[in-house]
């Protein structure tokens, strides 16, 4: 990418940290659009509703990671725009770090409508539960699945050599 | 009030199994609930337990009549995480690939989504008797019909075989001739027309805080696409169109999908004349790095983005898939409340929803 | 279902939809067949390992003709028609 690219990356990441002062803990601007951004649980609101006014309007994906020697489980959504042509191309990821006993963190669906079913299959998946979600329930699962949130590490399935 | 509970589903006639729960007063959808979930295979799951070439196969499967967008966009986080560099050769086979893939979906969308469902069995015929066109080109190319594995972290995995130049002129020549029959049968068709016009509305701002993707956000106004946007592969080098319309209802759902057809013939002209000579693929270490990446490309559906967490091994640590029938999902109940009964199939339909796409 | 003779069972079969399957299987009147279409549905395919499926729906419903492939081809699937032509064909039907 050319020099204009990458300076827009460093400038939006610096607006966010000054904007945002010290509700943020970093905010990287790594290469080709990304910028990487995280905050804490109980200011996840503020800055999810900061970050739309300034323009990051919809919601490409939720996801955890889990890291079970760490004892952390991190909620990552990805943030793009479709209404501001210069952050057409940006893509900002809102990391969160929880831990792994009982996460939970303050749902982001009443910022972003589009993060409702992501967040659904996060609580399906790794037990995170999104405090506030309108409608909290099993997404993808069978009816009655009894074990562990599967995509946490402790379901292991037999690996193939 | 009292209502009546509707169960659409799980076993129709589309392209896969999902629910919808629909509250009913009278003939009027009061609300309508999906149910999604009957064809959730574990996709992300088994694929922290195989490595990274061997999930291949199985991460194209979510769809299969459109595998190789998926492939690409497995593949593309991969390559940022290796820092691999594809050649200028290995990205215009990708890209020719993609775009007679994407002709394919579309007519096997139009096929079913838009013929079976509106009871039109003429567009079905059609669109899988054209659609054959099309598999015998990717035959040719890659060996398979339908999900190719084709694309390896590095490139490609054979070259262009002799006389696959020629096939492809003629197979868009013919399409070209018969698209216009496929316009006068089914999208011209006052029958058709008549059901799907105004019905469905999905208003600018409503499709932007859904965070809808392809072509229901383009028929809402919105002309967003990552090929333009964020281009990969060798869209930049290319000059087409993204076709949008401002109604937002069914009909201009389908029309984004016609023409988005048309600029795809156009696009695979523009990549037939001068291909690149040189190698196809750059060896690559059958390891992922430390560290994420995001991968975004269009599909025929939406945008797809796979997010990759990377330990150093093998096998990812983490892959997350986020589909564009996933996302598309968000809209169903909304554009469904207060609709007729007869009216659902019509905007199922204009939505191409994929199950197992969405599910994985 | 009152009116089918045949449940071809394409893809894999998951545990949420296993128990609708029973129910069409059983809404379907007598001489009623069953095939098993990909490989998925043979075996559970590239899938076996996975937390949600069933890899033998043979334990579910009977089923009479197996096609191969991943996915079959439209020539696959024409033989399994035929194949289970045959074994109707081979059946003895017993006057009452």
């Amino acid at each position: 990418m050319t020099a204009t690219s990458s300076t827009l990356e460093q400038d939006i990441a610096i607006t966010i940290k000054e904007h945002l002062g010290s509700a943020v803990e970093n905010a990287t601007a790594l290469d080709k659009g990304r910028i990487s951004v995280i905050t804490r649980k109980e200011v996840a609101r503020d800055v999810a509703a900061w970050l739309q006014r300034f323009g990051l309007d919809h919601v490409l994906a939720v996801s955890g990671v889990d890291y079970p020697w760490e004892n952390r489980l991190d909620v990552v959504y990805f943030l793009s725009s479709y209404s501001r042509d210069n952050l057409k191309h940006v893509v900002v990821s809102l990391k969160i770090h929880l831990e792994r006993e009982k996460p939970s963190l303050p749902s982001l669906t009443p910022t972003w409508e589009s993060a409702n079913m992501f967040e659904r299959e996060t609580y399906e998946m790794f037990g995170v539960n999104f405090e506030g979600h309108p409608n909290l329930q099993k997404l993808l699962l069978e009816d009655n699945w009894d074990g562990p949130p599967p995509l946490r590490k402790d379901l292991k399935i037999p690996e193939l050599a | 009030m009292s209502t009546l509970d509707l169960n659409v589903g799980p076993q129709h006639p589309g392209s896969g199994h999902m629910r919808i729960k629909a509250k009913t007063d009278g003939d009027i959808i009061v609300e309508a609930t999906p149910d999604i979930g009957y064809v959730h295979r574990g996709c992300e799951k088994i694929a922290e337990s195989r490595n990274i070439i061997k999930n291949i196969p199985m991460l194209e499967r979510p769809n299969i009549a459109d595998s190789s967008h998926l492939n690409w966009s497995y593949i593309k986080p991969i390559e940022e995480l290796q820092k691999v560099e594809v050649p200028e050769r290995g990205l215009h086979i990708r890209t020719m690939l993609c775009e007679i893939n994407r002709i394919a979906s579309h007519l096997y969308g139009m096929a079913i989504m838009g013929g079976i469902f509106s009871g039109h069995t003429t567009m079905y015929m059609f669109g899988f008797g054209d659609r054959e066109l099309l598999l015998d080109l990717h035959e040719m190319l890659t060996g398979a019909r339908m999900t190719f594995s084709f694309f390896v972290p590095g490139g490609v995995r054979r070259d262009l075989p002799k006389g696959f130049i020629e096939k492809l002129a003629e197979t868009l020549g013919y399409l070209e001739r018969h698209l216009v029959a496929i316009d006068r049968v089914f999208l011209s068709n006052p029958l058709f027309v008549e059901r799907a016009r105004g019905v469905g509305v999905l208003r600018k701002e409503d499709a932007i805080k859904l965070g809808v993707v392809g072509p229901v956000l383009r028929a809402s106004g919105v002309a967003c696409d990552v090929r333009k946007d964020t281009p990969y592969g060798v869209y930049d080098k290319v000059d087409f169109e993204i076709p949008s319309f401002k109604e937002g209802d069914s009909l201009s759902r389908w029309l984004v999908r016609f023409e988005e057809m048309k600029q795809s013939i156009l696009i695979l002209r523009q990549l037939m004349r001068d291909i690149p000579k040189g190698p196809i693929a750059r060896k690559s270490p059958l390891v992922v790095p430390k560290g994420e990446a995001i991968g975004r490309i269009e599909s025929s559906r939406g945008e797809i983005n796979h997010y990759i967490v990377g330990d150093g091994g093998d096998k990812p640590y983490r892959v997350k898939m986020s589909t564009g029938s996933f996302k598309n999902l968000a809209a169903l109940p909304f554009l469904l409340k207060g609709v007729r009964i007869g009216d659902l199939p019509i905007i199922y339909g204009s939505l191409d929803y994929w199950p197992v796409e969405a599910d994985r | 279902m009152r009116q089918s003779d045949l449940l071809i069972i394409e893809g894999t079969v998951t545990k949420k939809m296993l128990k609708r399957i029973k129910v069409i299987w059983e809404q379907m009147p007598n001489p009623k067949y069953a095939i098993a279409m990909g490989d998925c549905a043979c075996s559970g395919g590239l899938f076996h390992d996975s937390y949600s499926i069933i890899n033998e729906v043979e334990k579910a419903i009977p089923i009479d003709v197996y096609i191969p492939g991943c996915p079959p081809r439209p020539e696959a699937l024409l033989n399994g028609i035929i194949k289970l032509r045959e074994k109707i064909r081979r059946e003895k039907v017993y006057p009452r």
